[in-house]
């Protein structure tokens, strides 16, 4: 009976690693065909030329996935610095003060929780596009760091931790808020600080709908919307495709086998929290 | 721009006031001086996160309503009130009614998806031989970007791809469909790419759960000669339960806000529009936003009223995963 | 202690200023910032054209373009060319600000009455005729807001060798001998994907099939006509043809087993190698698909052209119209070349040769590939709308909730005819019922 037991959870892990897998592998095997290759050959079957890059090198020359690289990491700096200041300044703002309203600032933050963003896209494309922001990169940043609830929640959470003894021993040396903030707090914040930047990181090079709606400029497209334009020309070679597919896929692959356990502390806690 | 949003005026008094944030040299921090500053402080630092939470999440509720009872197109000056005939509209348009309907697909993929998440959860929570790598191998699709998934499984499911290659080797040809060309199916088809997407996720935070249940618990049901199943229930499944919430929470919000995978694999075509690909259709490309606005309205009440059931009726045995 | 102290701060700062900054930039907006035209008037500086094109910007023609432009006006800096995927949709999307570009052609959903929006006047209407053909589609109120890149006549492409293969050799002379013409290939097996491809996935090119309106009824009025009535899709009108042949072929199968896994650019090697043997679309698509035919090896002469497949008065008859029309974006900050560009690309260009299509030039030559063609229709040109009811069509049609200029009505039709939830009958009910609706909102 256990040994049927134990048999029958490696079986389920098994089926459910294949049925994980065979769609990516079948994508990795593809990106290696030529288009000849692709149209006549079954989808199992390996490559004929495992060192056939010609349609990586053609995501990279005709599909700019270099430049959609750089795009993203732009994005990802502004709004991740951006998101750090603002989630640290609220934290440290609603735990080490007690000042009128902060009840109210703090009713918003949870009520604005419920308001799940895809809702009122409509109504925020007026304000950005009001603002002038309307094709450009801050529109992005501004909206990934300025509706990003979560994170100030995990700042907040985290805060709690972090003893009051610290600024108050460097208030007594004369340090002023702000001072106490840069050189006391964040650093403290550390463990929130990575937690947010693997969550957010991850969300940001995964973002499609955003970009797909404010960003127009093809020399401005992050990851996501360049692939989804390189489909546009190159849709029916599907061999290239899928090497595009794979170039947006590998760094996050790079990032997770190295990154493994704070990845998961991150999923864990930003749920949590 | 004609007139500043709501919520930027406190963002540019922040920058027009930079003396007011200027630290006291006095040491000690004495003085009056330093006494309205301190009272100030607080409101300084709030003052860029509540502007932006005021601009880009209250504002956009707000003038939303607004939007709703009028019949703005997006681009005009002015906007007529029309009352609440877009509502009538959102209702009355089997079209409009539609898209609901199909989040409801993506509602039962979010119950399979939780289920599957806490029996994996569970089986690995317990000793198993190489459990980083299968933890590893089902979260992994949780990171890979949403048109890259699409694309994935555009090249999976077509005729004569992955998936009937593999039905027509195993002697399955009859199991052979459209995936995505059977009305009947496709939406079945999109919600279980969106499972395989998401299953890692709750996986991974159900499992954190799990492995933070103290272990004395555990050691305790030993001796009363608890078995795995009745560890399961006895234990996991009550020590995890706000995780469980929060997952059925997120699973409605996320059905209800597919994009991605109906987008880049259908279009919304083919009887599977999602309420983002039909409202942001409807206010930009028909010019109908007062009638876009008047679905989100109704959207976010439907979703406030989920969490707020959850929150009110479900409270404890009720979480049934079956 | 004390840089330290003053760096975050200034940090905190420029957070703040980059809100302003922010603010600042509403000021602008519109096409391209730091360019504008000499004050005589002469192009310069620089101009973003969105074309959607993506093929021709993919593989370089558009920089030949480009490079030409510039060396007929040194003082033009930069033509950026953006190839738009999915266009209609998305430059109306971008149309909701102020920023799309400032060379672009006219998405076929902008109503007349919306053009001075938008677009800038390119000249009156009865001026600018003498020289160009086929303004009456962008103009209003006397006033043409866009010129047509290319003419295009309206009709099927078929691979010619696919339809001989078949037994096929005369033009069908009725909807129901075409379908039943497709039936014979389906049944000789001699079109391995379809014998008619809808494209469906790309769903633009459902809309295509509006070329038919016109040449049903031999009637340059047509779409006048329509705004008198309130059954417009019955068996022989305009659009009960074109949407009936439509239901009838889904419903018959004669079209790909599953539409929503169609690829417009594989679809072009597909009827150039004869899997597929026809699709609607304007004549602009007879050398895309003879070079994508071409590259895969097959006879690029195999692509044909057929005209409509009803005849009045015992001949058939073509809606010879423009293509897509260029317009300037009414925010443009550098018209004067966005103008340059309209006009070097219609006079010196080569596109609409290259392109196989009729000159917009009044004097303009007809393509050798379309001499046959043209020698077997009557060619007609639609007759622009009265004075005063130039938006009526578009009116109604919005009213209606139809908007046949979208074709997601002609998906769900696709839809209805695959899975049989609603007949042909139903089907157009429901339409004329909503354009009759549609009629009553616009008169009251």
């Amino acid at each position: 009976m256990k040994a049927v037991a134990g048999t029958a959870k490696y079986l389920t892990l098994v089926v459910a690693s294949i049925v994980t897998l065979l769609p990516l592998g079948l994508i990795l095997f593809g990106s290696f065909k030529t288009n000849q290759e692709f149209l006549s050959t079954n989808p199992f079957q390996p490559p004929a030329d495992w060192f056939n890059v010609d349609n990586y090198v053609l995501a990279f020359t005709r599909g700019g996935m270099a430049l959609a690289f750089v795009n993203t990491a732009l994005i990802f700096v502004a709004a991740i610095a951006g998101t750090i200041l603002i989630g640290a300044a609220t934290a440290y703002a609603l735990d080490r003060f007690r000042f009128r309203g902060r009840s109210v600032v703090l009713a918003l933050f949870l009520l604005a929780t419920l308001v799940p963003g895809v809702t009122t896209q409509v109504a925020t494309f007026q304000i950005i596009n009001g603002l002038g922001l309307y094709g450009s990169r801050w529109a992005l940043i501004l909206l990934f760091m300025g509706t990003d609830i979560v994170s100030i929640y995990i700042f907040v959470q985290f805060m709690r931790s972090i003893p009051r003894s610290l600024d108050e021993a460097a208030m007594i040396e004369g340090a002023g808020h702000l001072r106490i903030f840069f050189q006391i707090i964040l650093p403290n914040l550390k463990p929130a600080i990575a937690t947010v930047v693997i969550i957010k990181g991850i969300g940001i090079y995964n973002e499609f709908f955003l970009p797909y709606l404010y960003l127009n400029d093809p020399d401005k497209l992050p990851i996501s919307t360049a692939l989804f334009a390189f489909k546009g020309p190159y849709g029916s070679q599907w061999e290239a495709i899928c090497a595009c597919v794979v170039i947006t896929i590998v760094p996050i692959l790079v990032l997770f086998l190295f990154l493994q356990r704070y990845i998961y502390n991150g999923f864990t806690q930003g749920a949590t929290k | 721009m004609t007139s500043a949003p709501t919520g930027l005026g406190p963002v540019i008094a922040a920058a027009s006031e930079p003396d007011v944030a200027r630290p006291t040299r006095v040491p000690g921090g004495a003085g009056r001086r330093s006494a309205w500053y301190r009272r100030l402080t607080p409101y300084l630092f709030l003052l860029v996160p509540v502007g932006l939470l005021l601009l880009l999440t209250y504002t956009p509720v707000v003038t939303m309503f607004w939007y709703s009872v009028t019949d703005w197109d997006g681009l005009d000056k002015t906007k007529n009130v029309i009352g609440l005939d877009n509502y009538v509209d959102v209702f009355t348009d089997p079209d409009n009614l539609r898209v609901f309907f199909v989040s409801l697909y993506y509602v039962v993929g979010s119950f399979v998806q939780m289920a599957l998440a806490l029996y994996f959860a569970t089986i690995l929570s317990f000793k198993v031989r190489f459990r980083n790598l299968w933890k590893g191998i089902l979260f992994f699709p949780y990171l890979i970007n949403g048109v890259a998934i699409g694309l994935i499984f555009l090249n999976f499911l077509k005729p004569g791809g992955g998936l009937d290659t593999v039905l027509m080797n195993t002697g399955l040809e009859s199991l052979i469909h459209q995936w995505t060309g059977d009305p009947d199916i496709a939406n079945y088809s999109l919600a279980a790419v969106s499972v395989w997407r998401y299953t890692g996720l709750t996986f991974v935070m159900f499992l954190g759960a799990i492995q933070s249940i103290s272990s004395d618990i555990y050691e305790a049901a030993a001796l009363d000669g608890a078995n795995r199943w009745h560890e399961f229930w006895s234990i996991i499944l009550p020590s995890i339960r706000p995780i469980v919430g929060l997952a059925f929470i997120l699973g409605i919000s996320g059905s209800l806000s597919v994009f991605e995978i109906p987008f880049v694999m259908t279009n919304g075509a083919n009887g599977t529009e999602t309420f983002v690909i039909r409202t942001v259709w409807m206010a930009f490309q028909r010019n109908t936003v007062g009638l876009a606005s008047a679905m989100a309205v109704v959207l976010l009440a439907f979703v406030l009223l989920v969490t707020w059931l959850q929150r009110r009726l479900v409270p404890e045995e009720e979480v049934d995963l079956t | 202690m004390f840089p330290h102290h003053r760096r975050p701060r200034s940090l905190a700062l420029a957070a703040a200023g980059t809100v302003l900054a922010l603010t600042a930039a509403c000021s602008s907006g519109g096409g391209s910032d730091d360019s504008s035209a000499n004050a005589d008037g002469t192009p310069s500086g620089k101009i973003s054209v969105l074309t959607w094109r993506t093929d021709l910007v993919e593989d370089g023609t558009f920089d030949t373009y480009v490079a030409e432009f510039k060396k007929k006006y040194p003082e033009v800096t930069d033509v950026k060319v953006e190839g738009v995927k999915d266009y209609e949709g998305t430059v109306k999307t971008r149309m909701n600000t102020d920023d799309y570009g400032d060379v672009l052609a006219i998405p076929g959903s902008v109503t007349p009455d919306q053009l001075p929006d938008f677009f800038e006047p390119l000249g009156d209407q009865a001026e600018m005729e003498k020289e160009y053909r086929w303004l009456n589609d962008k103009s209003f109120e006397g006033k043409s807001y866009g010129i047509p890149v290319v003419g295009n006549v309206q009709g099927i492409l078929y691979n010619k060798r696919v339809w001989e293969e078949a037994g096929i050799t005369e033009f069908p002379t009725t909807p129901q001998e075409f379908l039943d013409d497709l039936q014979t290939i389906k049944d000789k097996g001699v079109a391995k994907v379809a014998p008619l491809y809808t494209n469906y996935k790309d769903s633009w090119a459902l809309s295509q099939w509006d070329g038919w309106r016109g040449a049903v009824t031999a009637d340059p009025d047509a779409l006048n006509k329509m705004t008198q009535t309130d059954t417009p899709w019955t068996a022989d009108s305009d659009y009960g043809v074109i949407d009936g042949t439509i239901y009838d072929a889904v419903a018959r199968k004669l079209t790909e087993a599953d539409p929503t896994t169609t690829d417009w650019e594989g679809s072009k090697r597909m009827i150039g190698v004869g899997e597929i043997a026809t699709m609607a679309l304007g004549s602009w698509a007879i050398p895309q698909m003879m070079a994508a035919g071409e590259a895969a090896g097959a006879d690029p002469a195999d692509i044909a052209y057929m005209p409509v497949p009803v005849q009045v008065d015992g001949k058939f008859h073509t809606v010879a119209g423009g293509d897509y029309n260029l317009g300037i974006n009414v925010h443009s900050k550098n018209k004067a070349t966005a103008r340059a560009w309209i006009d070097w690309f219609n006079h010196d260009s080569g596109y609409s040769e290259s392109q196989v299509g009729l000159s917009p030039l009044v004097d303009g030559p007809v393509p050798a590939a379309l001499e046959d063609f043209m020698s077997s229709v009557e060619l007609l040109t639609m007759n622009a709308a009265p004075a005063g009811k130039e938006s009526l069509f578009a009116d109604i049609d919005t009213a209606s909730g139809i908007v046949t200029t979208d074709p997601k009505y002609r998906l769900q039709i696709i839809d209805d005819a695959r899975s049989g939830s609603r007949t042909k009958e139903q089907i157009f009910d429901d339409l004329n019922g909503k354009w009759a609706e549609g009629r009553a909102d616009v008169d009251s």
